[in-house]
């Protein structure tokens, strides 16, 4: 599950991620961030079943930071799509594959939102919401 | 002992069948499956047509297009639709759009391509136009909104589609590159590949045995025909090309799609599928031929070279570069396609269709497409300036355990913006500017070593001015050490030389 964490200018400098980890036992994976003095984003991945997630995201509220639930990363306009694959080999994560059938498929799991894809898309058929 | 030349059936015995509706079609890929399951003899004696496919984005591309007259008439000089340039050398309401014209008012974003792809759907285009006005023709200037039915005629005339095959590519620097080839990462990060192989038309008939002018293919959802090879045909290095017509008024925008590279620019994505007819075993076995036997160069983008000049990384099979990684050295590298296979699939199937269901017939070749040739590269015969012509030879440098106060004097005493850092044997380790000593200054450094900018960015004396002055700007930067191979500092080069030495491209020293 893919969640944003914000941190306010109180907590910036605690580590909390690190505390979370080593007191749910949960890997989570950062997929971005963004932190300076004043406030810190976080998107980060979480991997575990929906009552660790819980335990976790509630770690996190205790700690002073607001958690948002990331409902998408990417958005693919498929009647634009020609299957063309000229996203796939840039994507880092091997969220973007061919099917089977060499269509396009996008597994937003594994898509960290770095956006390469957004300008490798000669059609434009990939935005950002 | 076979004779592939045996002639099988001819064309018109072919035509008889689709009349007849008892003709044997398959797709490339289903050749191939037959091929492999039958034999080759089986299948040449049972099938009578292969179809072929591909979608790619092919920048040679374009639609003549005549407007019809106004009333009071005009002698369009200069044209634009959806303010993307028509060319128009030519007579008063007839023009040229290029696929990879370029919108005036929106840039790369969109251009002749995407232009093509909203006629072809029925959108509405505002043509624009000017004139200096003639006795015949008084008007100057027009504006209106036109639609594909208002054209008299709009046929799309392509000068190169069709690539044989097409040179994959990869990167070897350390930043993005943003190619025609689509988005190059770093570091051998991922390698793109254009044509659709086992299913590309060319590569399925590659001796011109069946394909020739007059072929009439597949174009764009429509019936188009072969008018010859296209430019840049190299057949003898196995990159044959062709030159196709076609009513962009029957085509479709499934099979025209208007795009556009990151960087690059506009282009057309364009169907076409050609029916290669089995008229003997040699055709036969190049019509099943498959992607592990077609091979391609992986060239290096990172080398600013003409195409044929960038470095082969790797030759490997269309079979190879299909599945997704390509091992470069003992890396494993991401490889996808910029053409689409599904699209190519489905343009095959649809011939297919076309012919079996007797609505296609197939031609004659008038003339077969020339099999000899080679690609000639343009050689620049004036003299142009390189970074040698124009570079300082006397290059003050610096020793990386000098310190900060010395490098500080040698700045100011000599007058000059850099100071390449090198070692023991004169090789270039690193390079300090002004802004490197207020880092001294603010971190309260001493030694150039500790300072100093370790990543130069480098010329070499041979490169063309033009070339490096792009990558100075890219880097934002104002000068550049000239090293030679052995990156021994041979010279510098700065914007400052640059703009003292050279004035209008003529060497006022």
């Amino acid at each position: 599950m893919k969640v944003k964490l914000i941190y306010s200018r109180e907590v910036v400098e605690k580590p909390i991620l690190a505390n979370v980890v080593l007191r749910a036992g949960v890997p989570i994976n950062i997929l971005e961030a963004r932190v300076n003095a004043q406030k810190g984003e976080l998107i980060v991945s979480i991997l575990a079943d929906e009552d660790k997630i819980k335990e976790v995201l509630n770690l996190f509220r205790e700690a002073g930071v607001q958690v948002q639930e990331f409902a998408e990363t990417l958005r693919i306009d498929w009647d634009k799509c020609i299957a063309c694959g000229a996203c796939v080999s840039p994507c880092p994560t091997g969220a973007l594959r061919f099917k089977e059938d060499w269509s396009i498929k996008f597994d937003d799991e594994k898509c960290i939102a770095c956006k390469i894809c957004v300008t490798a898309c000669p059609v434009r058929a990939i935005s950002i919401p | 002992m076979i004779d592939e030349e045996e002639n099988l059936r001819t064309i018109s015995e072919i035509n008889e069948k689709i009349k007849r509706g008892d003709v044997v079609v398959l797709t490339a890929e289903e050749m191939i499956k037959l091929v492999e399951s039958s034999g080759l003899e089986v299948a040449a004696k049972e099938v009578d047509v292969v179809t072929t496919g591909t979608f790619g984005a092919m920048c040679s591309s374009g639609v003549f297009l005549n407007f019809g007259h106004s009333d009071p008439p005009i002698k369009m000089t200069r044209c634009w639709l959806n303010d993307v340039p028509v060319y128009k050398g030519l007579a008063a309401v007839d023009g040229y759009l290029g696929a990879s014209s370029i919108s005036e008012t929106r840039g790369i974003e969109y251009g002749g391509g995407h232009v093509i792809e909203d006629l072809v759907s029925g959108k509405e285009v505002v043509l624009r136009a000017e004139s200096y006005g003639t006795d015949c023709y008084p008007r100057r200037h027009i504006e209106t909104v036109i639609t594909i039915d208002d054209l008299n005629q709009a046929v799309l005339v392509n000068p190169r589609n069709c690539y044989q095959r097409y040179d994959a590519a990869t990167n070897s620097s350390d930043r993005v590159l943003y190619t025609y080839m689509g988005t190059l990462l770093p570091n051998y990060g991922n390698v793109t590949f254009s044509g659709a192989g086992q299913l590309n038309p060319l590569c399925k008939d590659p001796n011109y045995e069946t394909i020739g002018f007059g072929t009439r293919i597949f174009l764009g959802g429509g019936i188009g025909y072969i008018v010859g090879e296209g430019t840049q045909h190299s057949p003898e290095s196995g990159y044959g090309t062709l030159m196709v017509k076609g009513d962009l008024k029957q085509m479709s925008s499934r099979y025209l799609r208007g795009a556009s590279f990151h960087r690059y620019g506009p282009t057309l994505y364009v169907g076409i599928g050609i029916p290669i007819p089995i008229i003997n075993i040699r055709v036969a076995k190049s019509a099943a031929m498959k992607d592990d036997e077609i091979f391609v160069n992986i060239r290096d983008f990172a080398v600013p070279s003409r195409p044929d000049l960038r470095p082969v990384v790797k030759r490997v099979s269309y079979a190879e570069l299909r599945s997704g990684k390509v091992y470069l050295g003992d890396k494993s590298v991401p490889s996808s396609s910029l053409s689409s296979y599904k699209m190519a699939r489905e343009i095959s199937e649809v011939l297919k269709k076309w012919i079996s269901e007797g609505m296609f017939l197939l031609t004659e070749p008038l003339e077969p497409l020339p099999r000899k040739g080679r690609l000639k590269p343009l050689e620049i015969k004036r003299r142009e300036l390189k970074v040698g012509d124009i570079m300082s030879r006397n290059v003050i440098m610096a020793k990386p355990t000098d310190d900060v106060k010395s490098a500080a004097a040698k700045i100011i005493e000599k007058g000059i913006d850099h100071l390449p850092v090198i070692d023991d044997e004169g090789k270039l380790i690193g390079i300090v500017t002004s802004w490197d000593l207020a880092k001294a200054i603010a971190y309260n450094k001493s030694r150039l070593e500790e300072i100093m900018t370790r990543k130069v960015i480098t010329a070499f004396e041979n490169e063309s001015i033009d070339v490096v002055v792009r990558r100075m700007a890219q880097h934002n930067i104002s000068g550049v050490p000239v090293v030679d191979r052995m990156n021994r500092v041979i010279g510098i080069l700065t914007t400052d030389d640059i703009s003292r030495k050279i004035v209008g491209g003529r060497n006022v020293i």
